[in-house]
């Protein structure tokens, strides 16, 4: 048992090696055309050179800032309105024919009308993204307070709390896990509504510097910027779910 | 003399059923007495008791605490779940902690009496941790500590120990018992076991099923702690055992 | 008496109170045509785009057939892929371990990213929309073959051993049913993402399909068309899932009837 533990350490890090090293073999001397699929040490290259690295960042942040206030907007509305309606059965039912007509349809398919609403602009991406979080956030939020544990809330109960003190000191928080998970879900959800909108309908940002990189040639810098969009979501991801595992993961186990 | 806990002609049933659950039932249980409802899962134990708590409305009749009409949960009714009741985002401490606090107590005197009542039941040095990280029979030692911050009237106590192996629910029982001789309370406690409730009870009440009543009564005088081997014990669990066979 | 009744009039109500909202506040100007058509242009908007089709002669019908479509083909190309590849990750946990960093990393890459390669390996034609349908749903579906493989119950295979089972008969007759259940969920979800890329896909450079519809709309000033396309993209995205999870329950009866039980 022991003697495998080195070897499952780094098991992660062997299988990307290995993926990598392929990769940049398979390039070099397979197809040897960089036009077609470049080895990762040209697409850094090329991207280093192609672009500036005021551009790359300027591109990045913008994505972020994005991606960070359609999640804020997405995520306060959808707790909000899914704790509300977790607990307040008439809330449920007066949210229940607009979520339930308007859940099923993508997020991107709000595009369009969301450049007839909001113009060409910002204002356009961050409705997009906060569409993308809102429906996963309420929903994990709603599920999550009609969940609880009944034994919690009597307990509650026998110890005089009612009302909205019982709400807010042991509903919210016994459901806590629930609304965790929703958020994690719903960024991830949100990033990927941020990369496509951002290609479909945008002048800046990650998402657009992958297609134009293609239209201008540079398909190393495309492939780069694929990479960098994955490598980021994982960060932010990673991030969310540390922050979710030192609050909430301190007395609940995942 | 006002009995602590007053039950005149209860009834409960739901809808349309044939057969009650609870069937006019009449108990009166005087101040610090400790009664167990016995019976099989089903008779309506745990309906009376939750209607005794406030939790639950009864159809007919009326219950009493300490001369008051009981309308709803809380106000000094302390009480004791099988399982699954202590605030899993709290530590032990501040489970306890948040009983105090919600009878108006200020927070230095609400930290002191949570030390006081975890020493009490076993778990000093257990105050920060939280639910998960304690066991099935620890869980219940500060529920029972939670119970007790309230300063209850009287303690209702719904199958407390039936989710605990057998060796754990033997110990708790005796610390029960322990715990109750240095904080009497009237207690009303719930179980399908006949051996907890002779261990336990002042009085044992027997119910059955359809409609719900007592269909025997008996007191047991035994000074406690008492021996699961003494002759009483076992003469009474034999009749109670043919009483539950029908 | 309450009770019942009041669980779907009043969501009814309020919907129909909404419409009728809308429906006086675009008559009145408050709200401009242009960005907010009412309900009752969404409704013969709807008819128009049934039977004549926009842009002419593409009728909605036309539409959806093309998106459903790549979306089945893409999706089909995807299980049929990550089923045998889950199960062998599945089954050996070295190599679950060597690959989780990779499967990790490859599901944060933004399908929709890879559009514009999708565009230079596929060009502009339906390849590369289902390479990008297919690789959304399979590393959906691969996670999820994986777990189901793994987390089939100890007890079963414990319990098929002490019965003198083969690897071979434990392998096709217990861990396959087994997991078939998180294999059909994760179908499911797949297709739900495919859902997702496509409309997104279908955006770009292309006139059929329902996400084009919507977008191509836009650009004519059609806003009643976009409208009516979201809510047929929903209503269609809906549809699929109803039927995927009739033949879910088809397919494992006896999950439902588990969970029903644990309840």
């Amino acid at each position: 048992m022991r003697a495998a533990y080195p070897l499952e350490r780094y098991a992660g890090f062997i299988g990307v090696a290995i993926f990598l090293g392929l990769w940049e073999l398979a390039a070099r001397f397979g197809w040897r055309n960089p036009a077609i699929m470049p080895a990762p040490s040209e697409t850094i290259i090329t991207t280093l050179t192609v672009v500036p690295l005021w551009t790359l960042a300027e591109h990045v942040v913008v994505s972020l800032w994005r991606v960070l206030a359609g999640f804020a907007l997405g995520a306060s509305a959808g707790i909000v309105l899914g704790i509300a309606a977790g607990w307040y059965r008439p809330v449920a039912l007066i949210c229940r024919p607009f979520i339930e007509i308007l859940r099923p349809i993508p997020p991107l398919a709000w595009i369009p009308i969301a450049i007839v609403w909001f113009g060409l602009g910002e204002p356009s991406k961050i409705f997009v993204i906060f569409l993308g979080t809102f429906f996963p956030v309420f929903t994990s939020a709603a599920r999550g307070m009609a969940s609880i544990q009944p034994a919690i809330l009597r307990a509650a109960r026998t110890m005089d709390v009612d009302g909205v003190k019982l709400l807010a000191k042991v509903a919210i928080p016994a459901a806590m896990p629930d609304i965790a998970t929703g958020l994690r879900i719903g960024f991830g959800l949100g990033f990927g509504v941020l990369v496509a909108a951002e290609l479909i309908a945008a002048e800046r940002g990650m998402g657009h510097m992958v297609m134009e990189a293609r239209q201008l040639g540079h398909f190393g810098v495309s492939v780069f910027g694929v990479f960098l969009i994955g490598m980021i979501n994982l960060l932010a991801d990673r991030q969310l779910a540390s922050a979710i595992q030192l609050t909430v993961g301190r007395w609940h186990r995942f | 003399m006002t009995p602590a806990i007053e039950v005149i002609g209860l009834s409960k049933a739901f809808g349309n059923d044939a057969a009650p659950v609870l069937g006019a039932v009449d108990l009166a249980i005087g101040e610090n007495e400790f009664v167990v409802l016995l019976g099989r899962s089903g008779c309506g134990k745990t309906t009376l008791l939750n209607i005794i708590a406030g939790l639950e409305r009864p159809s007919g009749g009326s219950v009493h605490v300490g001369g008051n009409p009981v309308t709803a949960p809380g106000a000094g009714k302390g009480m004791v779940f099988q399982q699954g009741a202590l605030f899993p985002w709290l530590t032990a401490q501040r489970n306890i902690e948040f009983a105090a606090l919600n009878r108006g107590s200020g927070a230095a005197e609400a930290t002191r009496l949570a030390k006081e009542l975890l020493a009490l039941v076993g778990l000093a040095g257990a105050e920060q941790k939280y639910p998960f990280e304690l066991s099935g029979g620890m869980q219940q030692r500060v529920a029972i500590a939670r119970a007790l911050a309230l300063d209850p009237k009287i303690l209702l106590m719904d199958e407390p120990f039936g989710a605990l192996d057998e060796i754990t629910r033997n110990e708790m029982q005796d610390e029960l018992l322990r715990v109750w001789a240095q904080r009497r309370k009237t207690v009303v406690f719930v179980t399908h076991s006949i051996w907890e409730g002779l261990i336990l009870a002042d009085r044992v009440l027997v119910m059955a099923a359809r409609p719900g009543r007592f269909v025997l009564e008996r007191r047991i005088d035994l000074p406690r702690p008492r021996r699961r081997s003494d002759p009483l014990l076992v003469g009474l669990y034999d009749e109670i055992w043919s009483c539950l066979r029908g | 008496m309450r009770g019942r009744a009041a669980e779907w009039l009043l969501p009814l109500s309020v919907l129909v109170l909404f419409l009728a909202a809308w429906e006086y506040a675009a008559a009145q100007y408050w709200l401009r045509p242009i960005q907010f058509p009412p309900p009752s242009r969404l409704a013969s908007s709807f008819v128009d785009l049934a039977t004549r089709g926009f842009p002419q002669g593409i009728t909605l019908w036309s539409h959806a057939g093309t998106t459903i479509g790549r979306i089945l083909l893409g999706h089909a190309l995807a299980v049929a892929l990550a089923v045998p590849i889950g199960i062998v990750i599945g089954s050996y946990p070295l190599v679950e371990r060597m690959t989780s960093t990779i499967v990790t990393f490859c599901r944060s890459v933004a399908t929709l990213s890879l559009l514009p390669l999708a565009i230079v390996w596929f060009g502009t034609g339906e390849t590369a929309k289902i390479f990008l349908i297919g690789y959304g749903c399979f590393w959906v579906m691969l996670p999820a073959t994986i777990a189901a493989v793994k987390l089939v119950d100890p007890v079963l295979i414990r319990a098929a051993r002490t019965m003198d089972a083969t690897p071979g008969i434990i392998f096709r007759q217990v861990v396959l049913p087994a997991s078939l259940p998180r294999l059909l969920s994760g179908a499911r979800v797949a297709l739900g993402v495919g859902f997702m890329v496509i409309v997104g896909a279908e955006m770009i450079g292309t006139i059929h399909g329902l996400g084009s519809l919507i977008m191509e709309a836009r650009t004519f000033y059609r806003t009643d068309i976009t409208m009516v396309g979201m809510f047929c993209i929903g209503g269609f995205g809906l549809l699929v899932m109803f039927v995927l999870a009739r033949l879910e329950a088809w397919l494992v009866p006896w999950q439902a009837r588990q969970e029903a039980q644990q309840k």
